[in-house]
């Protein structure tokens, strides 16, 4: 048998894939618990390689052993046989049996023709593959179960273990219970664990940054052991994991609010865990307050605030001393030591930092520690032009020792630079991360040894007078310095060097502002209002905001159209409330969905609510600006972003892959891009769910069966790919180069650039998938999503000019006016100034920047008239979506408009004088025309298209508000008509007019004010109604003049050429009746409007809904008018009350 | 939708010995789905919840042959040899187990030494 049994394994070659075929055959069929192919199947025969080396190692040593285990056997056994074998076995230590009947078949009898077959397996060989198939078994339960001590003994180490029991009593026993706890206690991913245990479900647990929510999910689920199933979900704003099997789900605090919004009392969650309530962000603070005043109609509900521990009286106070659970936190012992920054190296506020005090630093590690010690150094800086400047400082100091690799660490990096901070440095070098305080709390890196306190913050704040976004360094509080002091104790005890005095620290406030008092509020108090909390001023905060934050957010929404005069919702603003972007971008939703540019304002509100793809690093680049040339537009930033989305998608379309290399080329962050076509999506679905969109109707994923097959299996695939990119996530960590800071954003040139491209490519064409791209093919569509992007290429002239309008409709009244200098100032010293601030400039990443010739009045086109006013009908304005102060106040993602037509179709207040040739608009921009014909004409047109256009919105929300199916809403022929109209408007109105700003004294003694008596010439001014339908034209009691509609009011402003309307009466003749007859101005507008071309009478006939369907058109033209005179009440058109007012004034005198 | 679903708090396993407890949703030796598997003791099991594999399945521990304690499966718990033994057994009856396994617990009683004090 010996023998036979050599023969038959010489013959028999285990490395040969042939032999491991035929055994796959008998252990790995379809139906065993291992199947060919399987990752176990790949593992089990290197596991099978292992074995076999170790069994002949140990029978080539130690072959002598089992003899003496007999011997020793029969000593001292006088109490129980345990009935063990006499001979050991290593398969007895296995506790599991394989028995397929085919394997008990071959091992059972001999089959002697197998055995002659000299490349079959023989019985020894099915034996031999059959043992270490069940030590595999054996191994990989031992590796599991291994896996599973050894977290469960890392749950029960984490301090808050202990208080286990503890917590789940209070919560049963409490309606709400504050976790205080420390970095490291556990508290975050522990507690909605217990609650599970406990029995709690349906546990929602609230988290600042959507990043957290996807990290705490996925380690929960790990520890929770159900790594693979759904019992622990996220939900962030485009992405969920959640099922119906869903036990605990972390969301962002914004979407919960929008859950709350929908389910007024939260009706799926019987726990709330909101998690970091001591970061005290503006959207946790408003959602304590609902929370708060949730848990009435909820007493079931189960409401637990985890905070670090700070300020936690504040937070139980605020729930009526709700328990308190304090838990110590985890961290080493860390050296505090304060080195204040010496008076000759503090930096004068014009200058840049000195990097002495840090380089001293450095050099003091260096000195004193030894390089085999590992420990990063985590430096804390105000802003990005200070990490630069020690950056440099730094990277010069690191080159030098080679001890060091610098990397920076702010929100504008690209996502690849960001993430280069977690790999890890190699050995005998340290990284020095230069941060600002994103990494005291939103990021967190192990292995910090050493931090580095400037003590400096930039915050932003909000000064509602200008209506401004300040960027300011401050001091930080006593507990954002703990908090970065504590960064370096995570992994070890530390060190923290604070470059301020110990007396600086205790000067220090306790905590930072909370959001709510630094922010504009708008959002905040719609979201308010749509979820009926009543008076935002009399809400419960728990630290209330400025009474006059709210009050300017309210006026602000006033001026939106947001909230009507009672403060109440409006149908856009309800509307509103349920997009999640500003206000301002919400609008240009609204307003798109109402002309055929649905598709690119899309893009360019999507665009506008997430960060610039353009990276700041690649600005100075020469290759990435010529590259990214062809993307600018000079209409403005909105058209450069949706030009560069355009060409995206079309890239995506045709190289898919390739997407990635075409931005880095043009310094794009393809990340952006990603979230705008996510956001992109979620506006639309938004949109269509409010019927502001037709759902088209497509054929399920379109195309024919073999197509649809295809997008079927690429799909499976793609969620293949993107399952096994999340298993092996966050596993590898890359080793950095010593020269890794050295390119990058810093050298200029282009040489690094290319330097860092091929590095990637390299990267990119091995096994590393592009996990965004395989995200973006799951959750698009590109053959549609290119059909949609290609509507918005190559925009007509039109449409342009429409999409100009809409923005700028959307954004006012954020609008800047050029300087009147500004064509003879250099190109970096162009100024502009808004309502509220004067001296503004362009923020360099505009296009505007680098092109300010289009804003100027073309010289040709101008006629100087006096000092400071120029003549032209080009003049045009800015609108703009972001004012933001950081040393000197920048204008960001701008959009030039012609200003007359603009101003007149969008300004919420527009005065004129007697005869229309001098216009105030919002009380700072004059505007002068010279013949009163042309004013008259473009301000009634004006009008009449504003009517219209409020119409059509009015009907097309109203449409979307009540649902109905056979409510038509808007028809295409209104629309196109409008749009139209609007166009030649916007494109053909030449008119020349000057444009500046008021001055102080202008402004004051701006109105006539009211008269005390309505004296005779305004008692039989013409009743102005049928002009702008629904409102009264009546004598404005603040300004004076004839408050004509809700925006326009004739005749107030105090003007040097005030006559009396009397005087101004001409002679004229209707073109389109037989009218002649001396007018005033606002006579002749009024019949103008009512007296329309014959073509043009079926719009009007449209807006008097209830009359019947053959009414003429002058009959539906009539209405009721009470004579004074006659003391009667007469049906007459407005244009017959005229005529018939100028009898009794003629027949008076 | 999945088997947890049917899951209910009783059904948790716990070591008599080092307190390790976690569910488990199923006693036996034929575990569902595990085809040609056959376990040589009852046992406490789970799916495996490091596998992706919804097959797979993992064996938590079982009680002792002799004293009929609930054990885990770890080393510092129990060991099986033809059958499970609780680590209080074994030392019992050190004298009946082979050489192997009684030089095995010593290898590891010394390497376990140092982390303990």
């Amino acid at each position: 048998m010996d023998g036979d049994r050599r023969r038959d394994s010489r013959s028999w070659d285990w490395n040969c894939p042939q032999s491991r075929a035929q055994m796959d055959q008998i252990f790995f069929r379809e139906q065993d618990y291992i199947q060919a192919g399987s990752p176990e199947h790949k593992e089990f025969w290197a596991f099978f390689d292992r074995f076999q080396r170790f069994k002949a190692k140990r029978d080539m040593s130690g072959s002598g052993v089992r003899g003496e285990v007999k011997e020793k056997k029969r000593t001292g056994s006088n109490k129980v046989d345990l009935g063990l074998p006499k001979e050991y076995d290593a398969r007895y230590r296995i506790n599991v049996s394989v028995c397929t009947g085919d394997i008990e078949k071959r091992m059972g009898k001999s089959d002697p023709r197998s055995r002659q077959r000299s490349s079959g397996p023989g019985p020894q060989e099915v034996s031999d593959c059959r043992l270490a198939l069940l030590h595999f078994l054996d191994f990989s339960q031992k590796q599991s179960f291994g896996k599973l001590a050894k977290l469960r003994r890392e749950q029960k180490n984490l301090p808050i273990f202990q208080y286990r029991d503890r917590i789940v009593e209070l919560v049963r026993l409490h309606p709400v219970v504050v976790v205080a706890g420390d970095t490291g206690c556990g508290k975050s991913t522990q507690v909605p664990q217990y609650l599970i245990s406990a029995g709690f479900s349906h546990i929602a647990c609230t988290q600042p940054r959507r990043i957290a929510c996807i990290s705490l999910a996925k380690r929960v689920s790990f520890e929770s052991l159900n790594q693979y199933g759904s019992k622990v979900g996220y939900q962030i704003r485009f992405e969920t994991s959640r099922t119906a099997a869903t036990k605990l789900l972390f969301l962002t605090e914004g979407l919960l609010l929008r859950q709350i919004q929908q389910d007024k009392i939260l009706d799926q969650y019987q726990v709330v865990i909101v998690d970091e309530v001591h970061e005290r962000h503006l959207h946790c603070d408003f959602l304590l307050g609902v929370l708060r005043s949730l848990l009435a109609d909820r007493p079931d509900l189960r409401l637990i605030l985890m905070s670090a521990t700070i300020n936690i009286k504040l937070f139980s106070e605020y729930f009526h001393s709700a328990p308190v659970l304090q838990v110590p936190g985890r961290l080493f012992p860390i050296q505090v030591i304060y080195q204040p920054i010496p008076p000759e190296e503090q930096p004068s506020r014009s200058e840049k930092l000195d990097p002495r005090p840090y380089l001293r630093i450095l050099q003091g590690i260096d000195q004193r520690y030894s390089p085999e010690e590992r420990g990063d150094l985590l430096l804390f800086l105000s802003g990005m032009a200070e990490i630069s400047t020690i950056q440099e400082a730094c990277q010069v100091y690191a080159t030098h020792t080679r001890r060091w690799i610098v990397l920076p660490l702010h929100s504008t990096l690209s996502l690849v630079q960001q993430d280069k901070v977690f790999d890890v440095a190699p050995a005998g070098v340290r990284k020095c991360i230069i941060s600002t305080n994103i990494a005291e709390t939103s990021v967190t890196i192990d292995g910090v040894r050493f931090v580095v306190d400037s003590g400096k913050v930039k915050e932003m704040s909000f000064d509602p007078k200008a209506k401004m976004q300040r960027l300011q360094e401050f001091w930080i509080s006593r507990a954002s310095s703990e908090q970065r002091k504590g960064r370096a104790g995570r992994t070890g005890p530390g060190v923290c060097y604070r470059l301020y005095s110990e007396s600086d620290y205790n000067a220090f406030a306790p905590y930072p502002v909370p959001e709510i008092h630094r922010v504009a509020l708008d959002s905040l108090v719609l979201q308010m209002k749509s979820m009926d909390l009543g008076d935002p001023l009399s809400f419960v905060f728990i630290d209330p905001p400025p009474t006059a934050s709210i009050q300017t957010a309210v006026t602000y929404l006033k001026d939106q159209g947001a909230l009507d005069s009672h403060g109440e919702l409006t149908s856009i603003g309800r509307l509103l409330a349920q997009l999640p972007v500003d206000v301002v971008i919400g609008k240009m939703l609204v307003l798109g969905s109402l002309f055929n540019l649905v598709e690119p304002v899309l893009t360019v509100a999507a665009a506008l609510s997430v960060q610039s793809p353009f990276l700041r690093s690649s600005q100075n680049n020469p290759d990435c600006s010529t590259a990214r040339q062809p993307l600018h537009s000079n209409q403005g930033d909105p058209f450069t972003l949706l030009n560069t989305f355009n060409a995206w998608v079309e890239v995506k379309g045709d190289r898919g892959g390739g997407s990635r290399k075409w931005c880095r080329r043009r310094g794009l962050e393809e990340q952006r891009l990603y979230e705008m076509v996510n956001l992109r999506r979620q506006f639309k679905d938004l949109l269509k769910s409010h019927s502001l969109l037709e759902s088209e109707d497509r054929a399920p994923s379109g195309g024919d069966r073999v197509q649809r097959r295809e997008r079927f299996t690429e799909r499976k695939k793609l969620h293949q790919l993107k399952r096994d990119h999340e298993q092996q996530e966050g596993s590898k960590r890359k080793v950095l180069r010593l020269d890794e800071g050295q390119d990058g954003e810093l050298s200029s040139g282009s040489d690094t650039e290319d330097k860092g491209r091929g590095r990637k490519d390299k990267e990119g064409q091995g096994q590393d998938v592009d996990i965004q791209e395989v995200k973006f093919k799951l959750r698009h569509n590109i053959s549609e999503l290119q059909k949609a992007v290609s509507t918005s290429q190559d925009l007509s002239s039109r449409h342009q000019a429409l999409l100009k309008l809409l923005l700028c409709r959307g954004l006012y009244p954020q609008l800047a006016l050029p300087d009147e200098h500004n064509s003879t100032r250099k190109d970096s010293e162009q100024v502009f100034h808004t309502r509220n601030k004067q001296g503004v400039v362009i923020h360099p990443t505009s296009v505007f920047a680098s092109d300010p010739e289009v804003l100027h009045v073309p010289e040709d086109d101008s006629r100087e008239t006096g000092p400071d006013r120029k003549d032209s009908s080009r003049h045009q304005l800015l609108a703009f979506v972001t004012l933001l102060e950081t040393n000197k106040p920048y204008l960001s993602n701008c959009v030039r408009v012609p200003a007359l037509q603009a101003l007149l179709l969008v300004a919420s207040s527009v005065d004129t004088n007697a005869d229309c040739t001098r216009l105030v608009v919002d009380g700072w921009l004059e505007l002068e025309l010279k013949e009163p014909e042309e004013a008259l004409r473009v301000l009634s047109t004006a009008i009449s298209l504003r009517s219209e256009w409020e119409r059509l919105l009015k009907a097309q929300l109203g449409q979307s508000s009540l649902r109905e199916p056979s409510g038509q809403g808007v028809s295409r022929r209104d629309m196109e008509k409008l749009s139209d109209s609007l166009f030649r408007f916007l494109l053909y109105t030449e008119v020349n007019y000057s444009l500046q700003r008021l001055t102080a004294f202008q402004a004051q003694n701006l109105y006539i004010g009211p008269r005390g008596e309505p004296d005779s010439s305004y008692s039989e001014v013409p009743d102005l109604s049928p002009l702008f339908p629904g409102a009264e034209a009546k004598p404005d009691p603040i300004k004076g003049g004839l408050r004509v509609t809700s925006f326009f009011t004739y005749n107030c402003l105090a003007d040097s050429k005030d006559l009396y309307s009397e005087c101004l009466r001409t002679f004229w003749s209707c073109p389109n009746c037989e009218l002649y007859m001396p007018l005033t101005p606002l006579e002749r507008m009024h019949h103008e409007v009512s007296c329309r071309p014959a073509g043009e009478l079926q719009g009007v006939e449209k807006e008097s809904e209830g009359e019947p369907a053959g009414s003429s058109s002058a009959s539906s033209l009539t209405r009721i008018y009470h004579c004074d005179v006659c003391n009667e009440d007469l049906k007459l058109t407005s244009t017959e009350i005229l005529k018939h007012k100028r009898q009794h004034m003629f027949s008076a005198k | 939708m999945e088997q947890s679903a049917a899951e209910t708090p009783q059904n948790t396993f716990s070591c008599q010995l080092c307190g390790l407890s976690t569910s488990f949703t199923y006693y036996g030796q034929k575990p569902p789905n595990t085809r040609a598997v056959v376990l040589l003791e009852e046992c406490f099991v789970v799916k495996d919840p490091f596998s992706p594999d919804k097959e797979k399945f993992l064996v938590l521990g079982s009680t002792c042959s002799l004293c009929n304690m609930c054990v885990c499966v770890g080393p510092d718990c129990s060991l099986f040899y033809t059958k499970r033994f609780c680590i209080q057994c074994v030392n019992k009856h050190l004298d009946q187990f082979p050489q192997q396994i009684l030089a095995e617990l010593a290898k590891k009683k010394q390497s376990s030494k140092p982390g303990v004090s």
